[in-house]
């Protein structure tokens, strides 16, 4: 083995400790272009999530479920959003579930049809007017999230989209109802600045279904 | 109860997360680099496990190459990591410090030879549970608002950054010389493979071998012992 013989060959090239400190700073600016793009969605969303929270909490009041999906990370994304609003540490348990948790389900449409209604057939099968659609692109342009989007508003579902670059192709769909749309040109900041839309969403619906309990 | 008023964080990371991060980095970077495994697993939270597998199958950067990465599936998970960890991967935990089922998945990849990150927030683990400790200690929140996907993008992302610094990703040199088991007081995990009399087939970091249970008596499959030349000196209370 030539590093028995010549243990500096290869390794004695460049320095582990130099690449780790540019590393660690690199790590900490991110964490803050992160935070201050996660801060400035919020901001910018309020008038949006207060809308979208309203008509949420008013479906989930009158018996209405959520239905979340989205493709990659956006679909464990997705899951993360049911797992909060159905098993929260805190609050009220709601009826949500991702549409991307059964590979039967998901397998037989995208093998016998197409990834396209991987969705939207699904939606096809349980959705019903009163139910809630959320669906999740970074691009925004995620065709089976659009035609999913579709399918609920045809349904009378309550629509509502996470995009990322400033909505994409969900910015002027007609049958979205709610659009929560971030600014981020980068798929991982606007990631997390999705997920922290998703659980402001999450806290609003929380606080106006306390709120109509007290009443 | 009041869930409104978490707002998100103006700062970058606490102090010590990005050197814990960057080191983690090059750990993964140079196990990958040698033809390791990344087993990605969180018992609460199993939606992230996956984001952080397919962030390493599929990047999201077009050009950064696929690499092995695999949620595992929360059902019976330490069964199932059991089956599939070898020497030279690495375990990627999810979970609490409180996650009796994350503690003992840490534990145990560490007896099967592969390296582990155990990322999580709130009250921080025993100093010395896993490699690297990638911790958010104020806000269990974390989980939900986007700061874990953010940690485990940095882990992808840093890891890519190492991939391409050919001359860092050879392992670190051991640095055991010859030295006398018995008089170095060396104590070892091991986990129990199966029972024969008095004597345990073991598995170590460095592979199989065979203990004598005289000092600790009899001994099931998956218990863990602490072995020292070629005894078993100590059983762990298992803790899941």
């Amino acid at each position: 083995m030539s590093s028995f013989l010549y243990p500096m060959l290869g390794t004695g090239l460049s320095d582990p400790q130099a690449l780790l400190a540019d590393l660690a700073r690199s790590a900490d600016a991110k964490a803050q272009e992160s935070a201050r793009a996660r801060r400035s969605a919020l901001a910018a969303l309020e008038p949006a999530l207060d809308a979208a929270a309203a008509g949420m909490a008013d479906a989930f009041a009158a018996g209405g479920r959520l239905f979340c999906f989205g493709n990659g990370g956006s679909a464990t994304d997705a899951a993360g959003l049911a797992a909060l609003f159905s098993s929260p540490a805190t609050g009220r348990s709601l009826p949500a579930r991702s549409l991307a948790a059964d590979p039967a389900v998901l397998t037989a449409l995208a093998n016998d049809v197409g990834v396209e209604v991987v969705f939207a057939r699904q939606l096809l099968a349980h959705g019903r007017s009163g139910d809630i659609a959320v669906g999740l692109s970074t691009s925004g342009g995620s065709a089976n999230v659009l035609r999913a989007l579709v399918e609920g508003r045809r349904v009378g579902m309550l629509t509502v989209g996470l995009a990322g670059y400033g909505g994409g192709a969900m910015g002027s769909c007609p049958d979205l109802q709610h659009c929560l749309a971030v600014e981020s040109q980068s798929v991982h900041r606007t990631q997390e600045s999705q997920s922290a839309v998703a659980h402001d969403l999450w806290q609003r619906v929380q606080s106006r279904l306390e709120g109509q309990e007290s009443e | 109860m009041t869930v409104l008023g978490a707002a998100a964080p103006t700062t970058g990371l606490p102090s010590g997360l990005p050197d814990d991060l960057a080191a983690a980095a090059l750990v993964l970077a140079r196990r990958l680099h040698a033809g390791g495994t990344l087993w990605c697993a969180s018992p609460s939270w199993p939606h992230h496990a996956q984001h952080v597998a397919v962030e390493f199958v599929h990047p999201v950067i077009v050009g950064k190459p696929a690499l092995p990465a695999v949620a595992l599936a929360e059902h019976d998970l330490i069964a199932t990591a059991r089956a599939h960890v070898r020497s030279g991967d690495v375990v990627l935990v999810i979970g609490t410090a409180g996650d009796a089922v994350a503690r003992d998945l840490v534990r145990r990849a560490a007896v099967w030879g592969a390296g582990t990150v155990w990322i999580g927030a709130g009250e921080r683990p025993q100093a010395g549970a896993a490699d690297h400790v990638l911790w958010l200690p104020d806000d269990e929140m974390a989980a939900h608002d986007g700061r874990f996907i953010l940690l485990y993008h940095l882990l992808w992302e840093l890891a890519h950054v190492c991939l391409e610094h050919g001359g860092l990703l050879e392992p670190e040199p051991d640095c055991d010389g010859p030295v006398c088991i018995t008089c170095s007081d060396e104590g070892r995990l091991a986990e129990v493979l199966r029972t024969t009399g008095s004597t345990a087939r073991v598995r170590t970091p460095e592979g199989e071998e065979d203990v004598d249970l005289s000092l600790v008596g009899p001994a099931e499959a998956h218990d863990l012992l602490v072995v020292h030349a070629g005894m078993a000196i100590t059983r762990l209370a298992v803790t899941a």
